[in-house]
């Protein structure tokens, strides 16, 4: 018997298939575009490429993600706070503040000891700070999102971005463009933007955050910038990324497939 | 425009409740007497003031004068969906947009000559200063007096004699702008049955509180700062008894039905006023709100012998007129009374006591186990709220909730 999270996200939509000992069988990772139903059959269709089993051998299907009502043959829909949660303590077990940095939210989910949900806080008024902020600001930086990470490397100015706007602050990098502002610097300014809103997302969590463990999923997890920026505005050496932190939100969705049908 | 809205809603209830004369109906009576105190508003033929939402409508009432709070025509035009025009207008003439949407649509409605014209004003300094300055505008804009109630952020005896003394000369305000002095005997009256009233406010509250509750979502939304305004007169009590008897027969038929309440909840503060499906949203989860923090009774029995001193107290008990502790201890008390499994705090964008007391609730409500959901949304202005996203969160606390 097999289970399957799917997360239609707004910028990408991911499934995870896992086996009954809750081992991870197959994953994907598509772009969600326009047309979120064909990367639902996108993604369905790759993860049982991977694992060479049929449909009829998935025994629960749970979806998440804003986009969680559009799988038609799911057996549950659970929201992203829950399966995010759920998803990190199987792969980062005690964590116990999560921050999700998704395509249009961010998000700092309160673990219990017990692994529930005690508390979470999201961005309510914009999307600045998430990926699709990020998008924006590599676009200004004339490089590829995928080279954003290390692009803050050796930068040392206290610069932060003024403005969280997605919009403004995109006009606010071409002026630090024009003025001279070295491509590093403005990249540091960004993180340090980003981390500051996502610190006050925690904050409103969890008061105190010493000794706890503090985890990252959502494909922001992977700009290694930010989470540099995330650690010295969190005064923490370690925020753990799990291997694939963009799949955490869908693997939580399988394994609340698999309890409900235990 | 006005007059004809509320003229017409007064028909159309009226014919639904003459179908079933012996039938309660509170929702609807009270959705009548609303109706027609709207039509009064702007039928032009009586004697008006705006008030800011401490007033002592029950004083005012005695006097003659119908007297409204400017919230009360920000909500409408909300629940009406025309309050973006309004909105848009006040923006336009140089508001600020994330300001709070209930004082940008009276604006608004001001500045487009869609708000009665008053005979007098009269600002109260509680819940918010946003309030009085839309106060201070209109009476500019309609060359009318103003008379400002300082509500002092105490209980203490002086507090309780300066607001005395303000309301005694407020009611010497009226009746210089009236042309009728005060009477005692019709202040008296009045108060009795503000007393009356309170008495059935008081069991209503107490019926909410059953578990089951025998209230929906919806039964007691915007029930207790509105019928502040009906306060002082034999209709308010009428009102009240109606929703007193509707809560009466549905528990004596046990009509509540305990699956659509795995999860009760409190709403703080004002609720959405737009059309917005809250109470569907929250059945879904087997959630329902069972209290309101405007929903309770803070003060003593009025005492007509001592008229301005009772009001004075009643007007500095409510916790919105004092200070954070206050309203925190108010928010503990209500949670415990009605076994609350959780709080839904909206923080009304541009709101001072909205979004101002955000993480001292909070942490009061978290201190005695009650997991709070702050939103960030706009009760008034519809632009400014995304259903998708409130629905999320809606979802995402009701499974916090449930483990």
């Amino acid at each position: 018997m097999y289970f399957l999270g799917i997360d239609i996200g707004s910028l990408s939509c991911d499934a995870v298939l896992i086996d009954e000992a809750k081992n991870v069988v197959s994953s994907s990772v598509v772009p969600t575009g326009v047309r979120n139903l064909e990367a639902i059959a996108r993604v369905t269709k790759d993860v049982l490429e991977q694992s060479g089993i049929s449909e009829g051998d998935i025994a629960a299907i749970i979806s998440t993600g804003y986009g969680r009502t559009r799988v038609e043959n799911r057996d549950g829909a659970v929201t992203e706070i829950t399966c995010h949660a759920k998803g990190i303590q199987e792969v980062i077990p005690g964590t116990r503040v999560l921050i999700d940095i998704g395509g249009q939210d961010s998000k700092a989910i309160h673990i219990g000891e017990n692994g529930n949900v005690l508390d979470f806080a999201m961005n309510d008024k914009c999307a600045a700070g998430t990926g699709r902020f990020l998008e924006a600001m590599a676009r200004a930086l004339e490089v590829d999102i995928l080279d954003l990470g290390d692009l803050d490397r050796g930068a040392e100015s206290d610069l932060v971005l003024s403005s969280m706007c997605t919009v403004f602050a995109e006009s606010e990098v071409v002026s630090l463009i024009a003025n001279g502002t070295e491509q590093r610097e403005i990249a540091r300014g960004m993180n340090r933007a980003i981390a500051s809103r996502t610190f006050s997302l925690v904050k409103r969590v969890a008061r105190e955050i010493d000794g706890l463990t503090i985890s990252m999923s959502g494909g922001v997890a992977l700009n290694s910038g930010v989470v540099r920026a995330l650690r010295e505005s969190l005064k923490t050496d370690t925020i753990h990324i799990p291997e694939k932190p963009d799949t955490i939100g869908a693997l939580g969705a399988a394994l609340i497939a698999r309890e409900r049908k235990a | 425009m006005m007059y004809d809205y509320f003229s017409s809603i007064v028909t159309g209830i009226t014919a639904k409740l003459e179908q079933d004369p012996q039938g309660i109906h509170a929702r609807k009576r009270y959705a009548l007497a609303v109706a027609t105190l709207g039509r009064r508003l702007y039928s032009g033929d009586a004697r008006i003031a705006w008030c800011g939402v401490t007033a002592p409508f029950d004083l005012l009432n005695s006097m003659g004068v119908t007297s409204c709070f400017v919230e009360f025509v920000g909500a409408m035009l909300a629940s009406t969906e025309t309050a973006e025009l309004f909105m848009q207008g006040a923006e336009d003439a140089g508001y600020a947009a994330d300001s709070c949407a209930y004082h940008r649509a009276v604006t608004g409605a001001m500045l487009k000559s869609a708000m009665p014209v008053p005979d007098f004003i009269i600002g109260t300094s509680s819940p918010c200063t946003a309030g009085l300055a839309v106060m201070e505008n209109m009476a500019k804009q309609y060359n009318r007096d103003l008379f400002v109630v300082n509500v002092p952020q105490s209980e203490s005896p002086d507090a309780v004699r300066f607001l005395a003394r303000q309301i005694e000369e407020m009611a010497g305000f009226v009746g210089d702008h009236t042309g009728q002095a005060l009477s005692r005997n019709r202040l008296g009256e009045a108060l009795e049955l503000t007393n009356e009233a309170t008495v059935l406010i008081k069991e209503i509250y107490g019926l909410a509180k059953q578990k089951p509750s025998p209230v929906d979502s919806r039964f007691l939304n915007n029930f207790g700062v509105v019928i502040t305004l009906f306060m002082g007169t034999r209709e308010g009590v009428d009102i009240c008894r109606g929703f007193r008897d509707e809560l009466r027969h549905r528990v004596a038929t046990n009509a509540m039905d305990a699956s659509q309440e795995r999860i009760r909840l409190m709403w703080v503060q004002n609720r959405i006023q737009f059309p917005f499906p809250l109470e569907s949203m929250l059945a879904e989860y087997g959630a329902k709100i069972v209290v309101d923090e405007l929903n309770d009774v803070t003060w003593e029995p009025m005492d007509p012998d001592n008229p301005f001193e009772s009001i004075a107290r009643r007007i500095l008990s409510i916790p919105f007129s004092r200070n954070a502790d206050a309203r925190v201890t108010h928010l503990q008390t209500l949670a415990r009374e009605y076994q609350i499994d959780g709080a839904i705090n909206p923080c009304h964008w541009g709101c001072r006591q909205g979004t101002g007391l955000r993480g001292i609730i909070s942490n009061g409500l978290k201190e005695i186990g009650v997991p709070v959901l702050n939103l960030e949304i706009d009760c008034v202005d519809s632009r400014n709220l995304a259903e998708g996203q409130i629905h999320t969160r809606f979802e995402a606390f009701t499974e916090m909730i449930q483990g």
